[in-house]
């Protein structure tokens, strides 16, 4: 099994003022090749910190990220936008759509942005939200629909420029158990149909352990815990 | 990304918020336009008055004087002639300004007051003796009516508007040609009532005018009444010793109309053919200055005209009859400063134009800023989904040049329409009456595209901070859930 992602002593300390904020404290990860991590722990233990980072959306204050070989640390914000573009997808707890721009639209920005041909746009797009199950509500803007659309278009957008792993911040944090169930199926079933590696930050321990390879937790700055599947019930 | 995909991604982004847009770009075409009608009046008056001089003699001639003369005092209106030191100029003269390579042409000043009758009126004018050879020059290559001299002995007199006004006579546009036997019995019937309304004007068709014989009159020295006035002492005015001398003559031509600017300074009278006018007989003096001056200058004319190849030779033939001792007067002096004076208005005008675009760029700043604020979310999402910041920086330029393509353009069109709706009206108040209409604006190719790159530099200029600002917004801030 290779592994695609590995964190070493990843710290990040949020400076205020004189007071120093340390949010990670030396997060050490390694993730193999198609694997389905989720990442548990209370609020403000750093969750989103971490998947930001790795997201290449924060630069850590310490540590090394190695992801698919390369160094995030040694980027500059040029080579940290193609990753962000190429290597990783991001899907956040509240969708973060355009709002102006219907589901297709929101998809084909995300390809304009990886410099696909303009022709072949939206046939992919649409392949891609048929794939997610909105075959039929391309046209629709996010207001006009419901949140686990939204969450469908999002997942995906994140898909369009057919990234390595998929970074999921709360994916089900603004939605009802059973639409929560189906995004996570979902996600489960993007990477049980391709060689995507899928990262997760949730709340729901029960429902992470049920779909994930391994549940890790997040406390104190650093990652305590893990359940492998089959461990817990 | 892709060029197209910034432009399409900022033309939707300006649609989203139309209103907002353009009134933007509504403050940058007010600012061009501003900026497009003050410069091209500038430029305007300027073309204007340069083709005016052009198209006279101003830059290419100059008048040879018999004395020096200082040019300060000219041009302050207050010419003093110092005694004695008065140069006749002669035939030599004329002759050797003549020979100084540069020259093209030179002739002496010959006007004379006449009295011309035409049919059966009559009007004092002056009579100018003009050589064949300025055919080649303007304003005589292009008459209106009839043709120029074609020798110097012709028997043949071309008339000014102006005298055929002060026969009561008009020239009919546009009637050339419709019967010119109905066109003089009309102008016999104005004749015949003269005395009742002088101020009555009649229009007649050029073919009537054209061709027709019209007598000279001059006055001459009256010889016997001449040895009577000295016999008997001039006591009484009445008794000038004058007599009265006719020649006849074929009207060939009419002189065109003055122009608002430059026109020359042969227009006004009547010309004739030198050779014949030496046949005109007058008195021996035609000015105070030769009738006043030393008694050895006899045949000395009151100046020359001398007309130079090209501006650059004014320079040198001005020496050179400066050298000869005859004083030089030329319009060309004030060339330079005539320059420097249009460039200092056109940077003044254009100063304004400047003042206003410089506010319509703060308001793209300002709406650029609001829309910053507005889409932080959008752009922390762009960044996320692998927008660069390169490319969020070119999102925010493209829009910042599109409003300043859009304002420039339309500021253009909003410029020319100004500008046309004020010709009509400057020509309309300001126009001196019996004046060709002129255009008071100008818009050359370089104010066209100037104005344009004007406005895409500042909207560039205004794009700079915002796009800069954009780029540098924080994704993990931007994307911190509501
Ligand atoms: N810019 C910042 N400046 C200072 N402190 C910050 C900043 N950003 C985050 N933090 C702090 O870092 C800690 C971790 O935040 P983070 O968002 O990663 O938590 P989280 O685990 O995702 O929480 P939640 O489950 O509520 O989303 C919090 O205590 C937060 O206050
Ligand atoms: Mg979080």
């Amino acid at each position: 099994m290779t592994t695609i992602l590995s964190t070493t002593d990843l710290t990040k300390t949020y400076y205020k003022g004189s007071i120093d904020i340390p949010v990670l404290r030396g997060v050490s990860l390694d993730v193999a090749e198609g694997e389905f991590v989720s990442v548990a722990g209370r609020s403000g233990s750093g969750k989103s910190t971490f998947l930001n980072l790795v997201g290449g959306l924060d630069t850590a204050t310490g540590g090394r990220i190695v992801i698919h070989g390369a160094e995030l640390s040694a980027m500059d914000r040029r080579e940290l936008a193609r990753h962000r573009r190429d290597t990783v997808g991001m899907v956040f707890q509240s969708f973060n759509l355009i709002q102006s721009r219907t589901a297709l639209e929101n998809v084909t920005l995300a390809l304009a942005f990886g410099d696909h041909p303009r022709r072949d746009r939206r046939r992919r797009a649409s392949e891609i939200l048929t794939r997610v199950g909105l075959g039929d509500r391309l046209d629709h803007t996010p207001g006009e629909l419901s949140g686990g659309e939204a969450q469908r278009v999002a997942i995906a957008r994140a898909l369009a420029n057919a990234p390595d792993v998929l970074l999921a911040d709360e994916p089900t944090g603004n939605l009802d158990s059973r639409t929560s169930d189906e995004i996570v199926s979902l996600l489960r079933r993007l990477r049980d149909d391709g060689d995507l590696t899928v990262i997760m930050v949730t709340h729901d321990e029960p429902m992470a352990a049920s779909v994930s390879d391994r549940v890790l937790r997040l406390l104190d700055g650093r990652l305590v815990e893990e359940t492998r599947a089959g461990e817990a019930p | 990304m892709r060029f197209g995909d910034l432009f399409q991604l900022s033309l939707e982004n300006l649609w989203r918020t139309r209103l907002r847009s353009s009134l933007t770009t509504l403050g940058v075409v007010i600012g061009i336009g501003v900026l497009v009608s003050m410069v091209s009046f500038g430029t305007g008056i300027q073309k204007n008055v340069t083709e005016g001089f052009r198209e006279s003699d101003l830059f290419t001639s100059m008048e040879v004087l018999p004395t020096e003369i200082d040019l300060e005092d000219v041009m302050s209106g207050n010419i003093e002639i110092p005694e004695g030191e008065i140069r006749p100029l002669g035939d030599e003269a004329v002759e050797a300004i003549r020979a100084i390579p540069g020259v093209e042409v030179a002739f002496p000043e010959v006007r004379f007051p006449v009295r011309i009758e035409f049919g059966e009126r009559e009007a004092r004018t002056h009579l100018r003796a003009i050589p064949s050879l300025m055919a080649d020059y303007r304003p005589f290559t292009d008459l209106p009516h009839g043709r120029f001299f074609e020798n110097d002995d012709e028997p043949s007199i071309i008339l000014s508007q102006r005298f055929l006004r002060n026969v009561g006579i008009v020239v009919a546009e546009g009637l050339e040609g419709s019967g010119g036997d109905g066109g003089a019995a009309e102008g016999g019937e104005a004749s015949a009532g003269e005395g009742e309304d002088e101020d009555e004007l009649v229009a007649v068709p050029v073919d009537s005018i054209l061709g027709r014989e019209v007598e000279v009159v001059t006055s001459v020295l009256d010889a016997s009444g001449l040895l009577q006035a000295l016999t008997q002492g001039m006591s009484r005015a009445t008794d000038m010793p004058l007599r009265e001398e006719t020649v006849t003559l074929t009207v060939i031509g009419i002189q065109p109309q003055l122009t608002g600017f430059g026109g020359s300074r042969f227009l006004g009278g009547v010309l004739v053919p030198t050779g014949t006018a030496e046949g005109i007989p007058r008195l021996g003096f035609t000015s105070i200055w030769e009738a006043l001056g030393p008694s050895d200058d006899a045949g000395g004319y009151p100046s020359v005209y001398v007309r130079v190849k090209t501006m650059r030779d004014l320079e040198t033939v001005r020496e050179a009859v400066e050298e000869m001792g005859y004083g030089v007067v030329a319009i060309a002096d004030q060339l330079e400063e005539f320059k420097r004076n249009f460039l200092i208005m056109d940077a003044l005008l254009g100063a304004v134009g400047t003042v206003a675009l410089i506010i319509a760029s703060l308001g793209i700043i300002n709406t650029m800023v609001t829309s910053i604020l507005e889409r932080t979310r959008e752009i922390g999402i762009m960044k996320a989904i692998g927008g660069s910041e390169g490319d969020i920086r070119k999102i925010f330029f493209v829009e910042a040049a599109t409003i300043g393509v859009l304002g420039g353009v339309f500021g253009l069109v909003l410029g020319w329409v100004v500008t046309r709706i004020a010709n009509v009206f400057a020509n309309h108040y300001l126009r001196p009456e019996g004046f060709a209409a002129v255009d008071f604006f100008f818009i050359p190719l370089w104010l066209i595209m100037g104005a344009i790159a004007f406005a895409v530099a500042v909207s560039l200029l205004a794009g700079v901070y915002p796009a800069v600002r954009a780029a540098r917004v924080d994704p993990v801030q931007a994307l911190r859930h509501d």
